[in-house]
Order: structure tokens, then C-alpha cells, then sequence
């Protein structure tokens, strides 16, 4: 790692920017996963009253509009060219972060549907421009070697987190913890922002220039565009990874005696066993991404999931022959599964986007990224799932979907690459035969 | 018992019928509770609570217990073969094929009728220190005669192999622990398939194969630090002395089994990150901005 020589070397400056970034992200992610997409269901469905359908609905629209602002957002960076100014992007930062703390605070007085509409909105503007600009800090603090090893870091923490930490999905639990996290690190984020102190100047001015050697990501040598196969294919691939997630996601929290076994259980030694799981699937991804093709990881990524679902399903089919087996309680492994598969395709999510960008493409590509892979993605899989709630399939079912998707996935890309090689190999032949 | 607990011990039964060269139409599962058997389908699993062939009843087919309680005090006519748990043949009880013990705690009253008893006398090791020096010098021979090959015939192989181990240690260890640990469980999920059950033997064939060939790879990188020339000796030595650094390990409680899973799964790791040692692993590089 780069990051230990920059400590042994003495450069601190660039050693904070490594912590830097990887505080900005987890407290964004960390925000993200639990507030997000676990309270606001519970903001929909016990405070304002909506069925669980409607919520879905919502969060729909959610996806759907933070999708058309990250772009927007990111197009503007780009054109703009405040892509590589560093105190820009912590402004920004600084206004999306006050946003969130303002709607957090609200959110458990939110009574009506308008009311819970204007509040998505409101929330979709700050993920939509929070997300580019926070992944594109990348460029100004990340060196490109290190990349995959700080992803593991954000990814291994915040779902630690999230999962030992013992917070009812409860959006008054998560307003009150959020709110006193929040305060703290706008006033931080609000002194890099804006503080004119000369330390604190030459720190940041320091930081801002670093994007000149690690603004070209590590697929961007020779340069990718941005409509080309080489971004296109890790978007389409990456879309598919928040499908499966999502859409299986979607279903196993929805399912009792699922969810109490695993991530609402209340024994902590399960949900310790979850984080810890959690944290050993980001090391292992941040190990294997920077050591590794693209691909590769791709192919590990799609196994993991596909395994994963192999173990709920077999084990609802055999509840299914034996019921009395069900009885018996779920093991925390199907769970610890699905958690080293999550951490390898969100380890692998917070490395990709820079490294398939430039300096002076950042912000595009991150937004696009972002939001077709993970924002698009969570809207098809919802409106997927409202359509498979409404024709009443089983769980068994709908889980046999998702296993489904996993496996053609991985068999897709194993041949899709396997194809690829074959046709060097035409070409190396052909330019032989000449 | 949850349901991944019961698969592995489900697979078991289903590999030991189809061993035996017998068909399941029909198989039934008890896991908890008591249960009085008084009718039969082909086969009868006991994973837990309490089983009972009541006095009186006559049931024909094979019953396997792979936990609970099992009490024959009926009639079976078929097999009765005890996995785990208990079992008790009562007086007056009838058994017309084999009661076969292979682990768990079986009694056969004198007054029952039993076709045939059969126990399978496992080794105790702690018992056998001349049976636990015998298995490990029987693993030395084949470990140092596979090494004594490969370094005789092909020592790029071991070479490859082993700088995987040495210059990339940690990347051989997320894969190896990765990979085997997909691949296990891919293989018992697999057998649970019936059809697939000759892939799942050969799969986990190959996978116990890529071990011994890690521990190879290990020994012949403690054979280039033991001071003989000829390389081939050195390997058999290498073996040899890793494999009793391996048993020192393994009477260290807890750490001590950690230790030996890491160097399994580097083993394991490099060996598929080497091809089996065709090619030196090389991780991907960042090209330098021009």
C-alpha cells in the first residue's frame, strides 16, 4: 500500500487526504444505507400511513430522481471545470450535508403524503449531488494504486457500522443518531469549507493539486470515452450487481422470520457475526481488485451472489419438504454470505468510477455511474419487486428469480469473456497470416 | 437444527445409500419431538427428538439416525444404521437386516432379533500414539515422493508456486480462502442434487488435491532454507519438517488451528493463482502516466 510509505516518508498531507476521504465517505454511505433506505420505509408506512406498496413507489421515484440530478450534477462539474477544485467540491459537500441535516430533522414530523413527496424530492437533490461530487474527491486524495484497498476501508466500515451498532429501523432512532453525527461533522466539513486559515490553506491547496498525478484513473491508460464499450460494459455489469442485490434485498427484509435471524436479530452475537462477515468480504475484494483484472472481479462478484441465493433457496426448498425443519431457526451463515457479497460489489462500487475516469471526466462518469448502476438499478428492481408482490409470488419464488439472474449473469460474463479471447486470437492469427 | 445445518448430515445419508447401491422413492425426516413410526416409506432419517418402532408395529424399510433418539421395539425389515445420536434395539425387537453403528452410542438388548451387527471400530488417536505416527509418516512418504517428483521432473512448478506463496502471500490467501470455501460449499449443495452427486465426489476430490499440493509447495520452500545440495533431498526434508511444524501447530488450542487454515488457504490460493505452478503469478500493474 502507498499509504504506508507516505507515512513512513513523512507526508502527511497526503496521508490526510486518505483519511479525509475515507471519513467523507463512510458517513455518507453509512447515511445512505441506513437512513435512506431503512427509515424512510418506516417513515412511510407508521408515520404518514402509506402501504407498503405506495412506499415503494416513492422510493421509485427516489432512484429515479436523484438518478436525473447526479447527472445533472456531474455534467456540470465537468463543464464547469470545478471537477478538480478541491474547496468547490467541499462547499458543495458542505450545502448538500446542511440539507440533510435539515431533513433529517424534519423527517419524523412528516405527517402527510405531500409532506412525504416534498421530502423525497428534497432528498433526492442532495444524494443526486452529493454522490458525483464525493466520488470524484477520489481524484484529489486517493492515489490510484490505493484505490481498491480505500474501498474496502469505506466498505468494511461503514457496514460495520451498521450492522454491530444496534438501531432499531426506526426513523426517530436514526433522526436522533443522525442528527448527532451529522452536527459535529458539518462544522467540520463547514471549517475545510470556508476557514481562511494559512495552515489550513496550504493543507488544501496541497490536496488540490494532487489530481495532476492521480486524476487518470487505472483504466483510463490509453484513455476510455465515455461512450465507448470499455464504460459501458463495467455500468451494464455493475447495473446488474445492484439488480440482484436489490431485488433479493427487497424480499428478504420484507420476510419476518428472515430479517429477525439476521440483521434485526436480537442477539448481538448475529449481528456482530454480520459485520464481521461484512468487513472480511471488503478486505478480500480490496485485496483481489487491486490485484486482478476488471473482469475477474466481476466473475468473483457474481459467484458470491449467486452462491448466496443458491443458500436461501435450497434452504426454503427443504423447509418446504420439511416443515418442521422451519421451526428450527435460519443459520446466521445465509446471511454472513449475502453480507461478503455485498462488501465485495460496494468495495468494488467506491473504486470503479474513478479509476475508469480522468481528471477532466470525473464527474460524468462518476454520476453516470452511479446512477444508472445503483440509482436505475434500485428503480427497475423495485418496480420488478411491486410487480412480484402484486402477482402474490412466494418467496421461494421470487428468490428462485434473483438465483436465476445471478447465475446467468455469471455464466454471461464467463462466456462474453471467453468470446473476447477468442477473437485476439483471430486477430493475433490474422495478422500472423499476413 | 436450521436447515444448513441438516444438508450436510441430509448429503451423508443420500452418499451412503446411493454407496450401497439403493434407490430412494420416498424419504422422510424427523427433527424434533417424538414421533411413534408404526408406517414406513423407503427411508426414515431420525436428525433429532425422539423415534420409536412401537411394540407391535412392523415397518419395512431402512431407517438411518444422524441425531435424537432412535428405540426399536417393533419390527424393521430393512437396515438400521446409526450416524450420530442414540439408538436402542429393545427386547423382542426384530431388525432382519444390519444394524450398523459407525458413530453415536447403540444398544442391542439380548432378547432382540438382529439380522446382522456391525460397528466400525474408528482409530483413537490420542489413544494410538503408534497409529498417529503411522498416518503421519504414511502423509510424509506420499508428500515427499510427490515433492521428490515434481522437483526432480518439473521444479519450475514448485518455483512458481512457491513465489506465490512468498512475494504475494496475501493474495494467495483471500483467494484460496475464497475459492475453497465457494467451492465446498458448492459441492455439498451439489450433491444434494442426487444427479450431481459423482461431480460433487470428483470436485471435492480435486479440492483435497490442491491442498496436498499447497503443502507441497510448502515444503519445498523450507527445503531451499534446510542447508543440503541436492534439491530433491532437501524438498523431502522441507516436508518433512513442515509437516511436524503442522502437529506442533495443532496442539496450540485455538491459535494454533488459525494458523493451520491460513496456511491452507495460501497454499490453496497460490496453487490456482500459479495454474498448479504453469505460470508465475503476476499481479495486474498501473501504467505510468506519460
Amino acid at each position: 500500500m502507498e499509504f504506508v510509505r507516505h507515512v513512513r516518508e513523512g507526508r502527511w498531507t497526503t496521508a490526510f487526504g486518505y483519511v479525509l476521504f475515507v471519513a467523507l465517505m463512510v458517513a455518507g454511505y453509512y447515511y445512505n444505507i441506513t437512513f435512506v433506505q431503512l427509515g424512510l420505509i418506516d417513515l412511510g408506512t407508521r408515520l404518514v400511513g402509506l402501504s407498503e406498496t405506495a412506499v415503494s413507489a416513492w422510493m421509485a421515484v427516489l432512484a429515479l430522481s436523484t438518478l436525473v440530478v447526479a447527472v445533472a450534477t456531474g455534467v456540470a462539474m465537468d463543464r464547469g471545470g470545478w471537477n478538480t477544485a478541491l474547496r468547490t467540491k467541499l462547499r458543495v459537500l458542505f450545502g448538500v450535508v446542511c440539507l440533510q441535516l435539515v431533513l433529517t430533522l424534519v423527517a419524523p414530523n412528516v405527517r402527510s403524503v405531500s409532506a412525504f413527496g416534498a421530502w423525497v424530492v428534497a432528498a433526492s437533490v442532495g444524494l443526486g449531488v452529493g454522490f458525483p461530487v464525493s466520488f470524484s474527491l477520489a481524484i484529489d486524495l486517493v492515489p490510484v494504486p490505493d484505490r481498491g484497498y480505500v474501498a474496502a476501508a469505506v466498505t468494511a466500515i461503514a457496514y460495520f457500522v451498521a450492522n454491530a451498532v444496534p438501531l432499531s429501523w426506526s426513523v426517530d432512532v436514526f433522526s436522533r443518531v443522525m442528527v448527532a453525527a451529522m452536527v459535529p461533522g458539518a462544522l467540520v466539513l463547514g471549517v475545510l469549507s470556508f476557514a481562511r486559515v494559512d495552515r489550513l490553506d496550504a493543507l488544501l491547496a496541497e490536496l488540490g493539486t494532487q489530481h495532476r498525478a492521480f486524476g487518470t484513473g487505472r483504466f483510463c491508460h490509453p484513455e476510455i470515452r465515455t461512450r465507448s464499450l470499455a464504460f459501458v460494459v463495467p455500468v451494464a455489469l455493475m447495473f446488474g450487481v445492484f439488480f440482484i442485490d436489490s431485488l433479493g434485498f427487497l424480499r428478504i427484509i420484507d420476510t419476518p422470520s428472515l430479517l429477525l435471524s439476521s440483521w434485526q436479530s436480537p442477539e448481538l452475537s448475529t449481528r456482530l457475526f454480520i459485520a464481521v462477515a461484512h468487513v472480511v468480504g471488503a478486505v478480500m475484494a480490496g485485496v483481489i481488485y487491486v490485484n486482478y483484472s476488471l473482469s475477474r472481479v466481476f466473475l468473483w462478484t457474481f459467484a458470491l451472489f449467486a452462491l448466496t441465493h443458491v443458500l436461501y433457496t435450497s434452504d426454503l426448498r427443504l423447509a418446504a419438504v420439511f416443515p418442521s425443519l422451519a421451526q428450527g431457526g435460519a443459520s446466521p451463515l445465509n446471511p454472513a454470505v449475502y453480507a461478503v457479497a455485498v462488501s465485495f460489489y460496494t468495495t468494488l462500487n467506491f473504486a470503479l468510477w474513478p479509476d475508469l475516469s480522468t481528471a477532466s471526466t470525473v464527474g460524468t462518469r462518476s454520476a453516470v455511474g452511479i446512477g444508472v448502476a445503483g440509482w436505475l438499478a434500485t428503480f427497475t428492481s423495485t418496480a420488478l419487486a411491486l410487480y412480484f408482490q402484486a402477482a402474490e409470488l412466494t418467496l421461494l419464488s421470487h428468490l428462485n428469480v434473483v438465483q436465476a439472474l445471478s447465475l446467468l449473469l455469471l455464466f454471461g460474463l464467463a462466456v462474453g469473456l471467453y468470446a473476447h479471447r477468442m477473437v485476439e486470437l483471430v486477430r493475433d492469427g490474422g495478422e500472423s497470416a499476413t | 437444527m436450521s436447515p444448513t445445518d441438516a444438508i450436510p448430515l441430509l448429503v451423508v445419508v443420500l452418499l451412503m445409500i446411493s454407496v450401497g447401491g439403493g434407490e430412494v422413492q420416498q424419504l422422510s425426516v424427523t427433527f424434533q419431538g417424538d414421533t411413534s413410526l408404526e408406517t414406513l416409506q423407503d427411508v426414515h432419517v431420525v436428525a433429532g427428538g425422539t423415534t420409536t418402532v412401537p411394540v407391535g408395529s412392523t415397518v419395512s424399510g431402512d431407517v438411518y439416525a444422524i441425531g435424537g433418539t432412535t428405540r426399536v421395539e417393533g419390527a424393521v425389515d430393512g437396515d438400521v444404521t446409526l450416524l450420530a445420536g442414540n439408538l436402542s434395539v429393545a427386547d423382542g425387537a426384530t431388525v432382519t437386516g444390519t444394524v450398523q453403528t459407525i458413530a453415536g452410542d447403540s444398544v442391542v438388548a439380548d432378547g432382540a432379533t438382529v439380522g446382522r451387527v456391525s460397528e466400525f471400530a474408528a482409530p483413537v488417536p490420542s489413544d494410538s500414539p503408534g497409529q498417529r505416527v503411522g498416518g503421519f509418516l504414511l502423509q510424509f512418504l506420499v508428500l515427499g515422493a510427490i515433492g521428490w517428483w515434481l522437483v526432480g521432473r518439473h521444479p519450475a512448478l514448485l518455483e512458481n508456486a512457491g513465489s506465490a506463496v512468498t512475494d504475494h502471500t496475501l493474495v494467495s490467501g483471500v483467494v484460496g480462502a475464497l475459492g475453497a470455501a465457494t467451492l465446498l460449499v458448492l459441492f455439498v449443495y451439489m450433491a444434494f442434487t442426487l444427479v450431481l452427486i459423482p461431480v460433487a465426489i470428483v470436485g471435492l476430490v480435486a479440492e483435497f488435491l490442491v491442498v496436498v499440493y499447497g503443502q507441497v509447495v510448502f515444503g519445498y520452500l523450507v527445503g531451499t532454507r534446510v542447508p543440503v545440495e541436492r534439491v530433491q533431498v532437501a524438498t523431502v526434508a522441507g516436508v518433512g519438517v513442515f509437516l511436524v511444524a503442522l502437529e506442533v501447530l495443532g496442539m496450540v488450542p485455538y491459535v494454533g488451528g488459525l494458523v493451520q487454515l491460513g496456511v491452507a488457504a495460501v497454499g490453496f490460493g497460490a496453487v490456482l493463482n500459479t495454474y498448479f505452478g504453469l505460470k508465475r503469478f503476476e499481479p495486474v500493474t498501473i501504467p505510468e502516466e506519460g
